[in-house]
């Protein structure tokens, strides 16, 4: 038989798609990098100045601060996602009663809303009226009058970490938990006869057959990391100064300030970080 | 598998530790939204002068729903000509449009605002959907040809020979085989589509067009009183109503079409 659709038809079925999304995203990336060559304000002016955009960037104190607390979130996120996720996934698995429950608590808030779940808690760890404050005091940990500002110049990256958790465990949990139900059962039963006890069975057969559910799961979260807009925004704005700033808000104030070839620098950084960190990730897996 | 009693112990221990402070943030907001003003503050959202509760889960569906029917039918035709036909540089376009799942769109929003401002639909329900579906379909392309790939040759080669067409086949056979698999992307492209933030805010600039994560900063102001953040949090609460009814009825599919997006990355 000929090949089904013959030599046209499949770009028909394609085109859609190919339209869509690749076009606009290629168009977008091709009119960024030329953009970012220029001092475009967003509106007219756009006269080409070379490489100063970028020169100006790696001397820019925020562009540096956003990094880091870009590249620390995304460590930070990933290990303490996929640890939270593996024990809960495990102790699912044991068939425990009410493990539905629980599992239902933790999943839940992927089908909230980022910006709903951030501005909720945004006035929960208000420093001054903040339950998370008021909460502790009840329970004694922190003396009258005493506040701790979690959205401030310390703790206000922890704090965005703290709800990416809160909002992306339950991710990891449920992507485990399938790749959990794909081990055979013989590597167990296996295990078992050689006489290892749960936590080596743990090391020994469940981490390393879910070797690969981990490293898509460090893939996800390093794309998760570079567009992670929305919880910074609409809790620290960046700020107390340009302490929180991510990447991803770095280039909308930049934008906002009409600084629009700046931002367009900024953008082809974040591409070329999540290009760089892929090829490390994907070379790091091919190594083991 | 036998479990100890100290081993169930610590496992249940861990579970609702957990749990707490999962819950935590809910049981807050259910409390704080009736703390100061009582019931009577859900009233108020739902009676407020600038936003518009019913307006914003509208938009919110409409921007959401449509963004997924499209995901499903574009990111479906894509999946079977890039599984089951062969044309020249196949591979080439399939790994140039999975290349873009790592670009995320923040680092465009600058070219994503003038391209759409130059088409005329800025502040537009179609310049947000545009974008929606363009940064969604990626991973359902991927997951409907992985879809498509675990059909056998054999069925659609059965169905070739008794002189269906490829769209014949496309509807008549690999659609059927396909619902579970439908459901999963139409599930996953509407919650990622109604959880968006940055897009409508980015796009949009009349209140009435708000979808809900962007319509919560109508509850907002500079200097708010006890009695309006109390308010503040019954419209939180009124705008996760929708999204828990969502999940409440397409878990299944939710937990699947995560499960199969992360197969192969």
């Amino acid at each position: 038989m000929h090949p089904l659709g013959g030599r046209f038809k499949p770009y028909l079925y394609i085109l859609p798609v190919a339209t869509v999304s690749g076009l606009l995203i290629y168009f977008s990336i091709g009119f960024t990098a030329y953009a970012s060559l220029t001092d475009w304000d967003g509106l007219r002016r756009m006269d080409f100045v070379g490489l100063a955009n970028y020169r100006t960037l790696l001397s820019d104190r925020t562009f540096w601060i956003a990094l880091r607390n870009t590249l620390q979130f995304l460590v930070v996120t990933v290990v303490v996602q996929a640890c939270l996720g593996l024990l809960v996934a495990v102790i699912c698995k044991e068939r425990l009663r009410g493990s539905n429950v629980f599992k239902a608590i933790f999943f839940m808030p992927i089908a909230m809303a980022p910006a709903i779940i951030a501005t909720v808690l945004k006035y929960v760890m208000e420093a001054n009226y903040g339950s998370l404050n008021e909460s502790l005091r009840t329970l004694g940990l922190l003396g009258d009058g005493e506040v701790i500002q979690w959205l401030g110049r310390d703790l206000g990256i922890w704090s965005i970490i703290a709800i990416n958790i809160f909002q992306w465990m339950g991710f990891s949990m449920m992507v485990y938990f399938s790749g959990l139900m794909s081990i055979p059962d013989e590597l167990y039963e296996a295990a078992m006869l050689d006489g290892a006890g749960w936590w080596r069975r743990l090391f020994s057969v469940t981490i390393p057959s879910l070797r690969g559910t981990t490293n898509v799961l460090i893939i996800l979260g390093i794309v998760g990391s570079l567009k992670t807009f929305d919880i910074v925004w609409l809790t620290t704005g960046g700020g107390p100064g340009v302490s929180t700033h991510f990447l991803g808000t770095f280039l909308y104030q930049a934008r906002a300030d009409r600084e629009a070839g700046y931002a367009s620098a900024i953008g082809i950084s974040i591409l070329v970080v999540a290009f760089a960190l892929s090829m490390v990730q994907i070379k790091l897996a091919d190594r083991k | 598998m036998k479990k100890t009693l100290p081993a169930k112990v610590a496992m249940y221990g861990a579970l609702v530790f957990m749990s707490a402070l999962w819950l935590y943030p809910v049981a807050i907001a259910l409390y704080k939204s009736t703390s100061v003003g009582g019931w009577h503050n859900y009233a108020v959202v739902l009676n407020h002068p600038t936003f518009n509760y019913w307006h914003a889960v509208g938009n919110s569906f409409l921007m959401a729903g449509t963004t997924a029917l499209v995901v499903m039918l574009i990111s479906s035709l894509g999946g079977y000509a890039f599984s089951k036909m062969a044309f020249r540089g196949k591979n080439v376009i399939y790994n140039a449009l999975l290349a873009c799942l790592a670009v995320p769109v923040a680092a465009l929003v600058t070219p994503l605002f003038f391209s759409i401002r130059t088409i005329g639909l800025r502040d537009t329900y179609a310049g947000v959907i545009i974008p929606l579906i363009a940064f969604n379909v990626l991973m359902m392309l991927m997951i409907m040809r992985n879809h498509c790939d675990a059909i056998p040759d054999e069925i659609i080669d059965a169905a070739r020979v008794d002189g269906a067409s490829t769209f014949r086949i496309y509807r008549s056979v690999l659609m059927p085989l396909s619902g579970p698999a439908l459901a999963n992307v139409g599930v996953l492209s509407f919650v990622y589509s109604w959880n968006e933030y940055l897009l409508p805010t980015l796009l949009l600039k009349s209140p009435e067009k708000f979808p809900v994560t962007q319509a919560i900063s109508l509850l907002q102001f500079d200097r708010m009183s006890q009695e309006q953040i109390s308010q503040l949090y019954a419209g939180l609460i009124l705008m996760t109503i929708p999204s828990v009814i969502v999940y409440l009825f397409s878990q299944r599919f939710l937990q699947a079409g995560i499960a199969s997006g992360a197969v192969k990355g």
